[in-house]
């Protein structure tokens, strides 16, 4: 089992609202940033909570981020209540994307949201059941606790 | 490109204490939160300070003051060059003639002048040079504005590396001057003195404290304030003059760097983009460093509002200077009035490039030891629910947040909330119920 997390945090995440999206992946940037996580972990977790809590705006109807920090590692898990992802291998395939025209029309499903997550992280797990949610497991390593595969 | 060595900031805006009446206006409008009253008086944080010139802007008493060139500094130079930034033609109403303010300059205590945006324009050349040899990262962002480059190193630390690595015109025009005047007019180079007359004190800074090469190839900088009352009133005598550089060496292209847009205008890589204003420029930073903007070729992001007419040390209010500015474009056009092979050539032979990388140099955590900064953390969030939110600045810190931060760093005390000093402490709860 896990240890307790030397800090956690939680955020909601509310499907197709777009105008607060990328609020909550923002948040956690500053608060890596304070406790004086190294910048360049900070910026992978950055973009793989954006990318996250990007997903669950287009697609879920809603869902929650959470941050644990322990000792060696971040653990970044999301999970939302939303249709599921039929075929996860196909989405983790660059260039897969099931957006519409109008998701399209604002820049976002260049299929790029999941292979980004998962080049960014340490190690990277997903699940999801169909007409039921998603969830997402997203770790970086602190201080070079294992050398990045 | 070479490590600069370790070495910290310096500054070019200060307080005068005994001008300055403790009043919070600056220390509303510092993007950093760099400004704490103490004792009544506005101080710097100068490890948080970018040298945006907000404070210098705002302030209604005129006590945050820049520190540039003073005039008589110029009597140790025996060769005194002025290196006017484009900004400087548009002070002057829509009539003045760039060629005209040259040449009074060389009436005002200068023996030489050179047109900067000359310089601009061969930048443009090459920066379509390195957006065509790097294809990686992107975006790139522009390096002109000194305060850009720090705020980068302070705030979005992981982007040092998209900084534009070659120096920006006033620099390029120096360094180029400093050779040509030593070789044909026979003058040491420690003898000549080329001075920028700037619209901003941020870029007194690049020029005693450069970040990205030993020395600066400029010796000072003038506000373009401190020259204002002696150009216009020869203008005003309208005596006939000698023309210093005749029109044709003036260029449209290079004067539109004045104003926002003017580096991307050009730009045969059209997927570029142009910001301006210190949040605007953060807010699109931001969105850089999410991985948002990949999409982006080039970034020209200038901390002042339109670009450096807005500098807070120009006379003429930006919006006539703009229109100043964009019809001098119009008048000059946009035909190329540099030898692109030649610029070409110096870029090959890193005339332009930096010395050294930009290095981040990121605001400190909470604490050095990260379990004592989360501990921190998790302090500051339970004076936020005691402090009222309503971000008064009477316990001279900018708000409620940067007040508890402060406390937890030791640096303040809960005791210099006025609400949290007038209420015994089993009210205290009623004042932090805001959320």
């Amino acid at each position: 089992m896990q240890p307790e997390a030397l800090l956690q945090k939680e955020f909601a995440i509310q499907g197709g609202d777009f105008v607060n999206a990328g609020e909550s992946s923002c948040m956690i940037r500053n608060t890596l940033r304070e406790i004086g996580v190294d910048s360049d972990i900070v910026r992978r977790m950055a973009i793989a909570a954006y990318e996250a809590e990007m997903n669950v705006v287009m697609y879920a109807l809603h869902g929650t981020m959470q941050i644990s920090v322990y000792r060696d590692e971040i653990l970044l898990t999301i999970a939302d209540k939303g249709p599921g992802i039929q075929d996860i291998e196909m989405a983790m395939q660059p260039g897969f994307s099931t957006a519409t025209e109008e998701m399209r029309e604002m820049g976002f499903g260049a299929g790029m949201g999941l292979p980004n997550i998962k080049k960014n992280a340490d190690v990277f797990n997903i699940t999801s059941r169909v007409g039921n949610g998603t969830k997402l497991e997203i770790r970086i390593f602190l201080d070079g606790k294992k050398t990045r595969k | 490109m070479e490590k600069r060595p370790e070495s910290s900031f310096i500054h070019s805006i200060k307080v005068d204490d005994a001008t300055c009446i403790g009043c919070v206006a600056c220390m509303k409008v510092c993007p950093t939160k760099a400004i704490r009253l103490r004792g009544g008086k506005a101080h710097i944080n100068y490890e948080r300070c970018i040298d945006c010139g907000g404070c210098l802007r705002i302030c209604p008493h005129h006590a945050v003051v820049p520190v540039t060139t003073s005039p008589s500094d110029l009597n140790r130079f025996k060769y005194r060059i002025a290196l006017p930034s484009p900004v400087v033609y548009s002070q002057f109403g829509s009539t003045v003639m760039p060629n005209e303010i040259l040449t009074i300059l060389t009436e005002i205590g200068f023996d030489h002048v050179y047109d900067e945006a000359l310089v601009c324009e061969m930048a443009s050349i090459a920066i379509e040079e390195y957006l065509d040899e790097n294809k990686s990262p992107r975006p790139i962002i522009s390096s002109t504005c000194p305060v850009v480059v720090r705020l980068i190193q302070r705030l979005f630390p992981t982007l040092c590396k998209n900084i534009l690595p070659l120096e920006p015109p006033r620099e390029i025009a120096a360094k180029n001057l400093r050779s040509e005047v030593t070789r044909e007019k026979k003058i040491a180079p420690d003898e000549i003195g080329i001075i920028d007359i700037t619209p901003c004190s941020a870029r007194m800074v690049s020029i005693c404290h450069p970040e990205t090469m030993e020395k600066s190839n400029l010796d000072g900088a003038i506000p373009i304030k401190d020259i204002y009352n002696k150009v216009m009133l020869r203008l005003k005598r309208s005596m006939p003059m000698v023309m210093m550089q005749s029109q044709t060496r003036i260029s449209g292209i290079g004067i539109g760097w004045a104003i926002e847009g003017g580096e991307i205008r050009g730009l045969k890589y059209t997927n570029s983009v142009s910001v301006s204003g210190v949040l605007n420029t953060i807010r699109l930073l931001q969105d850089v460093e999410s991985g948002r903007l990949k999409n982006i070729e080039y970034l020209e992001c200038l901390i002042c509002p339109d670009g450096c007419i807005g500098g807070p040390l120009t006379v003429e209010n930006r919006f006539i200077a703009k229109s100043n500015v964009l019809r001098l474009i119009r008048h000059f056009g946009g035909k190329k009035r540099v030898n692109v092979d030649m610029v070409k050539k110096l870029y090959r032979e890193n005339f332009f490039s930096f010395k050294w990388a930009v290095e981040p140099k990121s605001f400190p955590p909470l604490d050095k030891d990260r379990n004592v900064a989360i501990l921190k953390l998790k302090q500051k969030e339970e004076l936020l629910k005691r402090l009222p939110g309503t971000d008064c600045g009477v316990c001279g810190a900018p708000d409620c947040k940067t007040l508890a931060e402060d406390i937890v760093r030791g640096e303040s005390k809960i005791e210099n909330c006025i609400y949290i000093k007038k209420k015994p402490s089993s009210e205290m709860k009623n004042t932090g119920d805001k959320k």
